[in-house]
């Protein structure tokens, strides 16, 4: 059955290519005098009854996480879901997404996710933090403001997952997917606007658990903030559930499910409701099918956005002073304290305080230069590379301070390194 | 009808056709109730946004109805002070479950301030929407637009009739 209705699909998604190519132009152009006409019209029962609302799925042929964002930015903008539902399918290259208003530096590290030459990618929703990568599969259910319903979708996805495999899955308070009772399997977010509204989750088919693990992990970096947190919670792929469940199928599992549901009740319409409605698409993200798609994934891509988009927040460490530095006669442990204060992605102010142990009789002034240097700077590399070359010139002037500043030096980029 | 020089026609139009019969017996009742039509009283958009005027200056918010249906705040995302909006444009965010709500700006105008403690305390816009949970303020540039705002009565109709969530 299940392999029936794929090579359906295929053949449907086949012919919906090639409308796509004829009327592309005309289907995706921007729905610009609709979207401002929003305020006044509204759909009343009449119509509803005359023009039922129909479905399509579409499947993003790219795996660039900035395409496929800009790609849902674009039809959340732009798209007319006046009595049309879209079903957004689309995977990604290894990378991490924060939510719109969480801190990187506090969900996972970035130098390292850096050096795993994966991008971490913010999107307009909120929520929490996710490794993304071609075994995890991301659905969007775009609707009208009003016709959003977060649970519904859910329950489409459960039944997909129970009609083709077998697989009992219950959907928490949390809205998210679990099986067993305890392991998530789907995480969701939301955007909500005027006139159009998104939800959108994600479906671990197969993902590589270990590089997921290595991205979300957290230390705790002393950084004070505001922004979202993530909640954590065990994390199963469903292939483990189930060796049959690849990403493949699930396409065709959920989209068939979506097409045969009522938008309104939930009630299975079966092969009657799906011969009504729009089917499969493949979609291929460009800027000629989708103008203004490039300038979307332009803002997408920016430090600016990723990065610079970060509610203010404080780093805070302390460093144990060696003995060695301190003056004589100076007991106890002493520390070095470390406070940055973080703007928009920018070191807007750096406090050092130094314990009296650790001046000598000529006082340290490398403490000037260290906070001019960081200020300014993004909070990055970039910083401590500023950093070490300030003190490198100071701690040639005056040689005698060498081993303090050195200190001093490695405890600031223990401090960038560790974010 | 000196008194009611330099009001704006649609204010003055409206409080003619209110207070028509009775103006020669109360001059100084009409001339207190026009002022308060253009200052201090609220206007709403139809996607719930609140705003108060006062010589100018815009305060700007979320309706009960608003705060009510998104759930507990966990964040707000505020315009900057000096960004320039126009009318209907989205200026925010409002978090809450997850999902990220746009604020739009009701009106045309300058940033001029944002509530501080909205954005270290969130739920402020769920427990006093109205008052303490205040967003942002705005310079307006074009003040004729307050007058295509609904009023707090018609507000209420709007909100009773369930057309829009």
């Amino acid at each position: 059955m299940a392999q029936a209705m794929a090579q359906n699909m295929f053949r449907i998604s086949q012919v919906s290519l090639n409308n796509v190519v004829r009327c592309n132009a005309y289907a995706f152009a921007p729905a610009t005098s609709q979207a401002k006409a929003y305020s006044s019209a509204s759909t009343t029962d009449k119509e509803k009854s005359k023009n039922p609302i129909q479905k399509s799925v579409f499947i993003s042929q790219s795996t660039d996480i900035f395409t496929n964002l800009a790609l849902e930015d674009w039809m959340y903008r732009n798209f007319n879901f006046n009595n049309h539902h879209v079903l957004l399918m689309w995977r990604n290259s290894p990378c991490v997404v924060i939510g719109r208003h969480q801190n990187p530096w506090v969900e996972t590290n970035t130098t390292n996710v850096a050096h795993q030459g994966m991008e971490i990618a913010r999107r307009n929703s909120g929520g929490g933090t996710v490794y993304h990568d071609r075994g995890n599969l991301n659905l969007t259910f775009f609707t009208k403001r009003e016709e959003y319903n977060r649970r519904n979708n859910l329950e489409i996805v459960s039944r997909a997952l129970f009609r083709e495999w077998g697989i009992e899955s219950v959907i928490t308070p949390r809205e998210d997917i679990v099986v067993k009772n305890t392991y998530k399997i789907s995480g969701t977010a939301a955007k909500l606007g005027r006139p159009n509204a998104y939800h959108h989750c994600t479906l671990l088919v197969d993902v590589n658990k270990v590089a997921l693990r290595q991205s979300l992990h957290k230390d705790d970096k002393g950084i004070v903030t505001n922004a979202t947190q993530s909640v954590a919670s065990p994390i199963m792929n469903l292939c483990e559930i189930n060796q049959h469940v690849k990403v493949e199928r699930m396409l065709g599992a959920v989209g068939w499910e979506y097409l045969r549901t009522c938008p309104e009740t939930l009630e299975d319409g079966g092969q009657d409701l799906i011969n009504k409605q729009r089917g499969f698409q493949l979609i291929n993200p460009t800027d000629n099918w989708f103008p203004g798609l490039n300038k979307l994934k332009e803002e997408l891509s920016s430090w600016d956005w990723r990065f610079g988009k970060t509610p203010k927040f404080q780093v805070n460490k302390s460093f144990r002073v060696p003995k060695e530095f301190l003056g004589e006669g100076e007991m106890g442990v002493q520390e070095l304290k470390v406070s940055l204060e973080v703007n928009k992605g920018i070191i807007d102010d750096v406090t050092l305080k130094l314990p009296p142990g650790l001046l000598s009789t000529n006082g340290f002034h490398g403490e000037v230069d260290v906070v001019t240097s960081l200020r300014g700077q993004p909070f990055s590399e970039r910083a401590v590379v500023s950093l070490e070359n300030a003190l490198h010139d100071m701690s040639t002037k005056e040689g005698n301070l060498q081993g303090k500043s050195q200190f001093v030096m490695n405890c600031m980029r223990q401090v960038m390194q560790s974010v | 009808m000196r008194s009611l020089r330099g009001l704006h026609y649609s204010s003055v139009a409206r409080i003619s056709r209110c207070f028509v019969a009775r103006w020669q017996g109360n001059v100084i009742r009409y001339i207190s109730i026009s002022i308060n039509c253009l200052s201090g009283s609220r206007r709403f958009t139809d996607k719930h946004e609140w705003i108060s005027v006062n010589e100018n200056i815009g305060t700007v918010g979320i309706s009960h109805h608003a705060q009510k249906s998104l759930g507990e705040i966990d964040f707000a995302q505020l315009p900057d002070v000096g960004a320039v909006l126009e009318k209907e444009v989205t200026c925010g965010a409002l978090e809450s479950v997850k999902a990220a709500s746009e604020i739009f700006c009701p009106v045309s105008g300058k940033v001029i301030d944002k509530n501080a403690s909205v954005e270290q305390t969130p739920r402020l816009i769920n427990s006093s929407c109205y008052d303490k949970g205040w967003l942002f303020k705005v310079e307006l540039t074009k003040p004729d637009e307050l007058n295509r705002l609904m009023t707090e009565s018609e507000y209420e109709t709007f909100i009773k009739s369930g057309v829009y969530k």
